[in-house]
């Protein structure tokens, strides 16, 4: 274990060094940097056994799935957005739209967390929405407009003197004059190529025409990917809106995403999307589609000629239930029909006349081998955190999956994670 | 009507100043609390039907003043100031719909208590005198800061400082700040305790 630890060390070093000088620090990152000390002792813990845990179980009772399933609330995670497990399967990273990264602990593997606490205290988070591991254990943190990097992070999270790099600095992951709160809440997962994707949604309900080269030229309104010591960055998918979720099929290695689509079109158009791209530097359609092949007018996009050839989505979604955070299950313990298939979370819809979403999806791949026409259909598996009066009791943000086979569900309203297991029904 | 008096007064602002901050309330449309209670059904998965955010990129409205609720739902609905959610719903409410609502969100009470760790007198001076140390805003222009996220401030006193948003006093007050000046008034506002109560509670 011991040499594992300095071997990982090391290479973070050589990789991470030359990005972190360089950059305007504008905190403990070039302490943090260089192993040094910051001085902060100070972690924030949640407490998990207070009144509001038995409230969000009685809310999990509503939940209803396919039989068999059971969900249980793995841990209170305020503000929880995606979710990173780590490879040892110890500690599970979470993200917040906010200023925190949570670090959920079971350490007596006993499938609900045992310690909830925030990650690198000295550090200042700026929406770390987006954790992700590599498989050899590096914790990479998507920002607003900035991403770190952690060698062995699941070690070393006990401390709160974690090393942290740049992968990209501060002001460099998009221009700092585009920059806004809404649709940046990044997402990233690391490729069968070992390479890191990461999404970067636009700003707008509708990019204006006078954006697009940049974006083009960016990535913002994409995906980007690049190597994991920060070099070779390029735009991988273009004409998004808005992606905030995404997994590579584990058979295929094609890249599947979701993604928002356009407000203020009225209550059913237009449809949401999960895509599945088959090579780098497709387009799917942004901003002269407003989701799946409904046109948008908002500065004439429908009167002008689609310039680009266009992805169409290989499944749509009902309009503004927000698909947010994806996987393929690779797991065993779920029946095998689920094997290969997406888990995905709707956020839920913030303005339509009668709410949709607050639920999780399931849609079935198989092993990933379509036709460019072919489309997949995407159906509830989880769903009942709406009540009566159509207000949310949930929202559910991401989905990962535990080294049993059992997945977590993350939810940003009630602040928890959930897990939902398998067992088979009259097994017992 | 009579919350915002209260706060106001309870701000030590004259009555005079009121009615400058508040050039909507004087064009004679009163707002009716009930009603606005009704078209917020198209508010409150963000904004809360109390006012108090549900999420982090909405700032709590309840208990802000009824004048500063109504001159952002009409620069919203104006395309004076942009946002791309609150300029789709804003699009579509009328005059009647932005006073209703102003009625029922600034009918709400708001109060702040700051963390034992901090002291008044360490508020960051350029604001309070508008925002309050405790982010309750002592003006009628002045909304409250109190438990907003560090990130939904940062990003409104970036826009101020980018000419995104505009407003006589914070575009000038913004302009010089940096980065990390930006992020620690935020902070200072994003660690106080905001409660809410509802009309009559």
């Amino acid at each position: 274990m011991k040499q594992l630890l300095s071997t990982i060390a090391i290479t973070a070093l050589t990789a991470g060094a030359a990005h972190a000088q360089g950059a305007d620090v504008p905190d403990n990152l070039e302490k943090l940097s260089n192993f040094q000390s910051t001085g902060v002792t100070e972690f924030t813990f949640i407490d998990q056994d207070d009144d509001y845990a038995d409230q969000i179980r009685e809310t999990l009772k509503r939940i209803e799935m396919p039989a068999g399933f059971k969900i249980e609330l793995y841990a209170l995670v305020p503000d929880a957005r995606h979710m990173a497990v780590g490879p040892q399967g110890i500690v599970t990273f979470v993200g917040t739209r906010k200023d925190k990264v949570w670090a959920v602990t079971d350490r007596n593997k006993d499938r609900v967390a045992d310690e909830v606490k925030d990650f690198a205290p000295s550090l200042t988070f700026a929406i770390p929405n987006g954790p992700c591991f590599s498989k050899d254990g590096f914790l990479y943190i998507a920002e607003q407009n900035r991403v770190l990097l952690f060698p062995a992070a699941e070690f070393f999270y006990e401390s709160p003197d974690v090393a942290a790099f740049n992968l990209i600095a501060q002001g460099d992951l998009i221009p700092e004059e585009e920059e806004s709160f809404n649709h940046s809440a990044r997402v990233c997962k690391i490729g069968p190529d070992d390479k890191i994707y990461i999404s970067l949604g636009q700003p707008f309900n509708v990019a204006p025409p006078e954006k697009l080269d940049l974006y083009n030229e960016v990535g913002i309104g994409g995906i980007i990917r690049l190597n994991r010591d920060g070099t070779d960055r390029e735009v991988y998918t273009r004409g998004v809106r808005n992606s905030v979720g995404h997994d590579f099929h584990p058979v295929s290695g094609e890249l599947w995403w979701t993604d928002n689509q356009v407000d203020g079109m009225g209550d059913d158009i237009p449809p949401g999307e999960i895509n599945r791209q088959t090579a780098m530097g497709q387009n799917f359609g942004a901003p002269w589609y407003g989701g799946g092949s409904v046109r948008v007018s908002d500065f004439g996009y429908d009167e002008m000629e689609v310039p680009v050839e266009v992805v169409f989505p290989v499944s749509e979604t009902v309009a503004h239930a927000a698909d947010l955070g994806m996987m393929f299950y690779t797991g065993d313990m779920f029946p095998e029909e689920y094997k290969n298939a997406i888990f995905s979370a709707q956020h839920g819809s913030w303005n339509r006349t009668e709410p949709v979403g607050a639920r999780v999806m399931v849609t079935f791949t198989g092993d990933g081998t379509l036709s460019d026409d072919d489309t997949v259909e995407t159906i509830p598996f989880a769903e009942g955190w709406k009540d009566e009066n159509g207000e949310y009791l949930g929202r559910p943000v991401d989905v990962a999956q535990l080294r049993d086979g059992s997945i977590l569900v993350s939810d940003d309203l009630a602040g928890a994670l959930y897990r939902i297991s398998y067992e088979e029904p009259g097994a017992q | 009507m009579r919350p915002i008096l209260l706060a106001v007064l309870g701000g030590g602002l004259l009555a005079q100043g009121i009615a400058a901050a508040e050039p909507e309330i004087q064009d004679g449309l009163i707002g009716d609390p009930d009603a606005g209670r009704a078209k917020a059904g198209q508010c409150r998965t963000c904004h809360g039907l109390d006012g108090f955010a549900r999420i982090p990129i909405a700032p709590h409205i309840g208990g802000e003043p009824e004048g500063y609720l109504r001159g952002q739902l009409t620069a919203f609905r104006d395309g004076v100031r942009v946002h791309e959610m609150m300029s789709v719903v804003a699009k579509g409410l009328s005059d009647q719909d932005i006073a209703d609502l102003g009625a029922w969100y600034g009918a709400h009470t708001a109060t702040a208590s700051l963390p034992a760790a901090l002291d008044d007198d360490a508020a960051p001076a350029a604001c309070a005198a508008c925002h309050g140390a405790d982010g309750l805003g002592l003006t009628g222009d002045a909304p409250n800061l109190a438990g907003e996220t560090s990130m939904y401030i940062d990003t409104q006193l970036k826009a101020f400082r980018s000419g995104k948003r505009e407003h006589e006093i914070m575009s000038s007050i913004a302009a010089d700040l940096s980065n990390d000046e930006i992020r620690a008034l935020a902070q200072w506002y994003a660690d106080i305790e905001l409660t809410i109560a509802p009309p009559g509670g």
